[in-house]
């Protein structure tokens, strides 16, 4: 496991071995796991459909942490807690995180070219210091890394966006015409492209070729009516024409599978993971129309997250995208919607 | 003087209560509403909730409020006790809170008490609702003027000055919410003759004994269930079998299942669904057997009495213990058991009852049932002073 990283991300699917995969997975998890063992049902599936599945928050609440032989455990990683208070908890091994970095630099280079240059991140340097445990936003800029030729990280303070080291942005621009500067999107905005930059640093931007990847949730943009065209405008304006910005999916649940927003609209499935769209109430897998996001991975053996439901809503996408990447894609729709629990506030 | 004076008592004692309107008047308002609230659902409202608070309002409802406190209605006479409104009353409710805040604006509403409401900021704010609607649909009366001249809803904010202001100024405090947020109301600034009462975090359970559980009762048990899940204080977040056996669990669990759908035609929220998922993987990984009712409804849960508790909102677990293993495991913070059992009145539940914590003991279908006397307090009464009478005539 797992040769379908050995192909082209958006080639042809060979979804029979990739289910033999999960399958092998699935058996793997069942074996070294004990919670796991008491909630999956014993395999081998047909279809993928069949794979037994866990919820995303099942990692807030149960270790689910797959011992085995030439497994080695490293660190964990963290979700960020926002809406519950509660983070998810995944146990990396050194097998899965090679393989996720495979898969990452794998799916990005098909967006962003897999040429290296500096990456410029939007965090702060005290995130990576604590040991152990690494938090969602710091793990997503270390996946990366593979694609950059040197790393520096942009903010004095983690919490607050105008801590920009805009001397450690001058300073590289000096001596390369291209950048990757990744951030999440809320951070992207507030930090970047909302920034009053300096006239040096702009000056120096002219002409460059930025990519500038993303990822994290729209709401707080939403709330301060940014749209999508309002946010790449912004971080694109005075910079050459090859520059652009990516978007991409992913959960901490899912590390090492993103899901970049193509030009035109689609989020692509590589062929060393599905998505599977379920509805909520009965788990029927559904071709066509709204549902909830199923993803599958072949590339997770420390902890059994190769199946994992998600709360986020999505629809499959039928025929050939026009971008030219072959294979399943879908559109994401946002969380599920969440209406309070009424009660007396004992819970 | 527009006092109106109302007597009630037994043969020993007479008291008399003096309020700022005619009690028929404001119950006859009050019960007068409840076919035009079978009509017009205000949208905060769940049809469940509204529908309760229709069965509430009922005139014998009403009446039976005063004379549970009091004794029965009797004709004027002298009086042993005088009893009126002891001043204005400030509640405080959560965000999350249920209908606990209408229903407690019904019940102050019979004592002429002045109102103040401290709504939560982040959600649906019932009583707002409940005023508006009364306000649209009320003639010229007591309840109405009650409404528009002594009664103030408002969703404050943690350090809004109001919040200390309504805390001084009243003379009963009502918090029903987390024991944080009780923490804080009686840290507000109050009058030393104030009385404060606080209905904080609490559970409720079930208790039941097979041969009681025919198929009306567990129809009953998914009704009460599904109201709040286990999100309410009253709520049963579980069903013990007393005497029962792993298989007698099982065996209620299948005939639950099988019941569900037919009780709950609706789908739940599709979050709520989501949520289902998750709690069953949880409450396995726990070492429960799960059973997950149609189009996700709800979890049922079985295993051993005492396993790890189970998460989840719409999740029951099923377990069974001999009373005196019941009575053990009861949570510290219990509020009701509901009892679906063959004789309520046998003398080995009041010596359960004598040894636990728990404040009410009421049918199954009765566990939300709210009234004056409250997690064990009869704060209803505490809403009138009491001028002590006393003397004989001299001829």
């Amino acid at each position: 496991m797992t040769e379908l990283l050995d192909q082209a991300p958006y080639g042809a699917r060979e979804d029979g071995r990739l289910l033999a995969e999960l399958n092998a997975l699935t058996a793997h998890h069942r074996a070294g796991c004990p919670a796991y063992a008491q909630i999956a049902a014993e395999g081998p599936a047909e279809r993928i459909e069949e794979l037994p599945l866990l919820h995303v928050s099942a990692f807030k609440h149960v270790d689910l942490r797959t011992e085995a032989e030439d497994i080695r455990h490293q660190r964990t990683l963290l979700s960020s807690a926002t809406s519950t208070g509660v983070s998810s908890r995944i146990a990396m091994d050194a097998r899965s995180s090679a393989l996720q970095n495979r898969s990452v630099v794998s799916i990005l280079a098909d967006f962003v070219g897999d040429n290296r240059r500096p990456l410029l991140i939007l965090d702060s340097s005290r995130s990576l210091r604590s040991r152990g445990q690494l938090s969602a936003r710091i793990a997503a800029a270390m996946g990366l890394q593979p694609l950059s030729s040197e790393l520096r990280l942009l903010l004095g303070d983690a919490g607050d966006a105008t801590s920009m080291k805009w001397d450690v942005v001058l300073d590289v621009l000096k001596g390369h015409d291209e950048l990757l500067v990744f951030g999440f999107t809320w951070i992207l905005w507030l930090a970047w492209a909302r920034a009053d930059i300096p006239q040096p640093v702009h000056d120096a931007l002219a002409g460059k070729t930025i990519h500038f990847v993303h990822s994290g949730g729209w709401k707080k943009l939403e709330e301060a009516r940014v749209d999508r065209p309002t946010f790449d405008s912004a971080l694109l304006a005075g910079l050459a024409d090859g520059s652009r910005v990516v978007d991409y999916y992913g959960l901490v649940e899912q590390v090492g599978i993103i899901y970049p927003l193509c030009e035109h609209g689609s989020r692509h499935v590589p062929v060393w993971a599905d998505v599977v769209v379920r509805d909520p109430w009965n788990h029927e897998s559904m071709a066509d129309g709204v549902g909830q996001l199923q993803l599958l991975n072949a590339l997770a053996l420390g902890a059994p997250y190769h199946s994992v439901l998600t709360e986020d809503m999505g629809r499959l996408l039928p025929g050939p995208c026009p971008c030219g990447r072959s294979g399943r894609r879908f559109e994401l729709q946002g969380r599920i919607p969440r209406a309070e629990v009424r009660g007396c506030a004992n819970v | 003087m527009s006092e109106h004076l109302h007597w009630f008592g037994g043969d020993v004692a007479t008291k008399a209560v003096a309020l700022p309107f005619d009690l028929e008047a404001i119950v006859g308002q009050w019960s007068g509403l409840r076919r035009r609230m079978v009509r017009d659902v205000p949208a905060a409202f769940s049809r469940d909730e509204w529908a309760y608070l229709a069965a509430f309002v009922d005139a014998v409802a009403l009446r039976a409020v005063y004379t549970d406190t009091f004794g029965p209605a009797r004709e004027p006479e002298s009086c042993t006790a005088l009893l009126r409104p002891r001043g204005p009353v400030a509640l405080w409710l959560p965000n999350n809170v249920s209908l606990l805040g209408p229903l407690t604006l019904v019940l102050v509403s019979l004592t002429g008490n002045a109102l103040r409401i401290k709504a939560g900021t982040r959600s649906d704010d019932l009583c707002s609702a409940l005023v508006d609607w009364l306000l649209r649909h009320l003639d010229e009366g007591p309840l109405q003027r009650w409404l528009s001249e002594d009664v103030q809803v408002a969703a404050l904010a943690r350090t809004d000055p109001r919040q200390a202001r309504w805390s001084e100024e009243a003379a009963v405090r009502m918090v029903f919410g987390s024991d944080a947020g009780a923490a804080a109301v009686a840290a507000l600034p109050c009058a030393p003759t104030s009385a404060t009462f606080a209905f904080v975090d609490k559970r409720s359970l079930c208790w039941a004994e097979v041969g009681a559980l025919d198929d009306a009762a567990l129809r009953t048990l998914i009704r009460v269930f599904t109201i709040y899940g286990r999100a309410g204080c009253t709520s049963p977040s579980e069903l013990v079998l007393i005497d029962g056996d792993a298989a007698d669990c099982q065996d209620i669990a299948a005939r639950l299942l099988a019941l569900w759908p037919d009780v709950v035609r609706a789908d739940v929220d599709m979050h709520l669904a989501s949520a289902n998922v998750l709690s069953a993987q949880v409450a396995q990984a726990l070492g429960w057997r799960t059973h997950m009712a149609p189009r996700h409804a709800a979890v049922i849960c079985v295993g051993s009495h005492g396993l790890e508790s189970v998460p989840g909102h719409l999740t029951l677990p099923i377990s069974a213990a001999p009373l005196d293993q019941a009575l053990a495991g009861l949570p510290a913070n219990v509020q009701t058991i509901g009892h679906q059992v063959i004789d309520p009145s046998a003398r080995r539940w009041q010596d359960a009852l004598a040894a636990s914590q728990a404040k009410r003991f009421v049918p199954l279908a009765r566990m939300h049932h709210f009234g004056p006397v409250w997690d064990g307090v009869a704060f209803w009464r505490q809403l009138f002073e009491e001028v002590q009478v006393e003397g004989e005539v001299r001829r």
